[in-house]
């Protein structure tokens, strides 16, 4: 047997331990939700806010301008957090529920 | 050595075929063991990496140890070239340009692969993806341009050697800077493509692709900056770029590229133009599958493509396939990207984003046009029609202009709409500034009326200053807050606000990077160049500069022979320097290559330097006299200064925010309560 030829067998058992050999739990990461898009967009729109503040203090955006962006911006903060507080609330309900349920069981 | 080169390939192959399928199953058929599988999946990915990088190295040793049995290495290897090309020798060629891909992409995949706790079930979609492109390039590698392909019959003495136009320093770094963009590409476009077909919420896949999508534009530019550099330092006809097709394919997902990181901007803050920007990076990846089948099919001519081939057609297969499954996908989600705010106002970011989009788009459709012309003109009337640098210019100069002026524009209008006050108390000082430079420019003699260049020169000018001038204006404004509140001074505040948000100001660097760019290609329009037999102690004269011809000497060195003039330079009587424009002819190749040298007269010129360029072009047939070129072009210097700008405008933009961003002024806002609507 060559020295490539046994260089080959020994690659290919070396993958293959790497590859199929996969000893205790596995990580599976959280599941993206309605309520973890809300908050990304709720960042999102509080890091708008604080751009606008930023160019407002930079002299950029006139006074008007300001205080009507700003109302806009807060509005869709306002929607934003009404749904995180829905959405919240419905799943504390839910895992309450779950847990008299479990509790009566017992 | 080639049987493991070829073994480490199929191995490859089979580990990407895996790691394609078994992933794909594992996300089709979510389960009991799916997990599992799809960990395998991800595993076999990470494999694919070593064993890319091991087919490498062995083409790498094979061209140390001058292995001629290798029919790769003996038509791009010889025995005395220096060791910085034995290592250019993996990308110099059509197949092992192709392992080269591979190898970057396994290397890609394999940071996408182990950072995929950052967000498992997209990151397992992206890893899908970008195991299918791998199949491709391994197909191609096993199948059609194999790299260790053997030598039959009598084993030669020694290899043809590498093209001589590649034994350039800048030649060892320029492939590699291109193709980590082309390569890189594919992550941006797997994330999206991923977030496409499971319908992921929101626009966290943008966030986590940016720092993607910021590295490869950034190795893009300076692929294609380096590719300009060589062009000018080593082809000898005294210009940087010629619309030649293969430069025009590493512009096209340029432009493209830049539109996207732009629009997407839109889609982070506002949720719009999803549709848009989806389409942006499919087709940036797209025209990069298609620059790199340009390269490589020999459907056009070009100093930079390989030898025609037959592989075109697999590229031609591959991008119809991109294509069906992009158009597949968005068919059956579109509704997944619908845009969550309607454009408020046409004096707005927004607004000048999509414009600038829009220009972008149809910069690059004109290059798409023009590269593509010679082969649609043979499809249609059976002879090739090529169009050159005035149809390309007709278009692309109007439109780099009106780019140039939004580049101005754009940071300085606020998102959702900008009021008439806001843009007279934004726009005054650089306008006053830019119109000032217009007025002095035409003071000292340019005449827009005389030529459209002069025209094109004064109006660049004109909007790079702007540019130029809204960015300081940025950063003096920023600065001024913070300096108000830490009490520091300007410079050390500029340095502050660059550190509260890299991303924007980091951008802003970028910006005037473009704006020292375009101050250095209007030089173009005041070059001037003389030819002349030169004889010992001949002159030749070039604006202000007198040439005088000192004498002829030549050397020879292992890998070639050269000839070279000995040239003094001199400016009002006084000797400035002594040039050596120089002639090679390399043995293995059989190849004469010209080697310009190159004067920047930034001593005698400061801010208006030129480039004083001398080419040694060999003897006249006729008198076997010497000849001599020279050119003299202004600025090109700033070119370059302008491109390290933009590097550093964009390492900038990938720190990270130094100060953690903390909610101040709108902690003010209340929810509504629940249930109220």
């Amino acid at each position: 047997m060559s020295v490539a030829v046994l260089a080959c067998i020994l690659i290919t058992l070396g993958t293959l331990v790497y590859v199929f050999y996969l000893p205790g739990k596995l990580y599976l990461g959280p599941e993206k939700t309605r309520l973890s898009y809300l908050r990304e967009r709720k960042e999102a729109v509080y890091e708008n806010l604080r751009d606008l503040n930023f160019e407002y203090k930079a002299g950029k955006v006139p006074d008007a301008d300001y205080l009507s962006l700003k109302a806009s911006l807060e509005e869709e903060a306002a929607a934003v957090l009404a749904e995180i507080a829905r959405l919240e609330e419905a799943a504390s309900s839910a895992a309450s529920v779950i847990r008299d349920s479990k509790g009566a069981r017992v | 050595m080639s049987q493991v080169g070829s073994f480490a390939l199929l191995l490859a192959l089979a580990l990407s075929a895996y790691s394609f399928l078994a992933g794909l199953l594992a996300l089709a058929r979510p389960g009991p063991g799916s997990e599992r599988l799809g960990e395998t999946a991800r595993r076999a990915g990470i494999a694919v990496f070593g064993i890319v990088f091991l087919a490498a190295v062995v083409l790498v040793v094979a061209a140390f140890q001058d292995d001629f049995s290798i029919a790769y290495i003996f038509h791009h290897s010889n025995r005395d070239l220096p060791i910085a090309y034995k290592f250019a020798v993996l990308w110099s060629g059509q197949e092992g340009s192709l392992l080269f891909w591979s190898l970057l992409l396994a290397t890609y995949g394999l940071v996408l692969r182990l950072r995929h706790k950052t967000d498992a079930r997209l990151f397992a979609y992206a890893s899908v993806i970008i195991a299918a492109v791998q199949v491709f390039f391994l197909l191609l590698l096993n199948f059609a341009a194999h790299p260790f392909a053997v030598m039959t019959g009598e084993l030669p003495p020694d290899g043809n050697g590498l093209n001589p136009l590649l034994q350039y320093p800048e030649m060892v770094i320029h492939p590699p800077m291109l193709y980590l963009g082309y390569v890189g590409f594919t992550i941006p476009f797997a994330f999206a493509l991923g977030a496409l077909i499971m319908r992921y919420p929101g626009e966290k896949w943008i966030n986590i692709t940016r720092r993607w999508t910021m590295v490869t534009w950034g190795f893009l530019t300076c692929g294609v900056f380096l590719g300009m550099h060589w062009a000018y330092s080593v082809l000898g006809w005294g210009g940087y770029w010629g619309w030649d097709p293969v430069e025009s394919a590493s512009f096209m997902p340029w432009l493209t590229g830049t539109a996207f990181l732009h629009s997407v901007m839109m889609q982070e803050k506002r949720g719009m133009l999803k549709v848009w920007n989806m389409w942006l990076i499919f087709i940036t990846f797209g025209l990069c599958i298609f620059g790199t089948f340009l390269t490589r099919s020999g459907v056009v001519s070009s100093v930079h493509a390989f030898a025609q081939s037959s592989i075109g057609n697999w590229f031609v297969g591959f991008l119809a396939l991109i294509f069906a499954t992009c158009a597949f996908f968005y068919v059956k989600n579109r509704t997944h990207l619908r845009s969550e705010h309607r454009l408020e106002s046409i004096v707005s970011r927004e607004s000048s984003f999509l414009f600038n989009n829009l220009l972008f788009v149809m910069f690059c459709f004109t290059v798409l046009w023009g590269t593509l012309f010679p082969i649609l003109s043979e499809w249609v009337q059976g002879t090739k029609v090529t169009v050159g640098p005035p149809f390309f210019n007709k278009v692309a100069i109007p439109v780099a202009l009106l780019l140039l002026l939004l580049t101005a524009v754009g940071p300085l209008l606020a998102w959702r709409k900008t009021s008439t006050e806001s843009i007279k108390r934004n726009f005054m000082w650089p306008a006053i500034g830019a119109v000032l430079v217009g007025v002095l420019m035409m003071i000292f003699g340019v005449r827009p009326w005389a030529d459209v260049s002069y025209f094109y020169a004064l109006m660049a000018a004109m909007l790079a200053v702007l540019v130029a001038l809204t960015v300081v204006s940025e950063f003096v404004r920023g600065a001024r807050v913070i300096s108000g509140h830490t009490h520091q001074n300007l410079l050390a505040s500029m340095v502050h606000l660059g550190h509260r948000n890299t991303r924007r100001y980091g951008g802003y660097i970028v910006h005037f990077g473009v704006a020292v760019v375009i101050i250095g290609f209007l030089g173009s329009a005041f070059n001037l160049d003389q030819e002349k037999e030169m004889g010992y102690g001949d002159k030749m004269q070039i604006g202000p500069y007198t040439l005088v011809c000192r004498s002829y000497t030549q050397e020879d060195k292992p890998n070639y022979g050269s000839e070279w003039a000995i040239i003094d330079v001199f400016r009002n009587g006084k000797q400035i320097d002594t040039m050596y424009p120089e002639r090679r002819f390399y043995k293995a190749s059989q190849q004469t290559q010209t080697m310009p040298q190159i004067h920047p007269t930034v001593k005698e010129d400061f801010l208006l330097v030129k480039d004083l360029y001398l080419v040694y072009e060999g003897l006249n047939q006729d008198t076997g006299r010497p000849i001599i070129k020279a050119h003299l072009n202004p600025m090109v210097p700033w070119i370059w200064a302008g491109w390290m700008l933009m590097v550093f405008g964009t390492i900038i933009a990938l720190v990270p925010n130094a100060v953690p961003v903390r909610l101040t002024a709108p902690a003010r806002v209340q929810a509504a309560p629940v249930g109220a609507d």
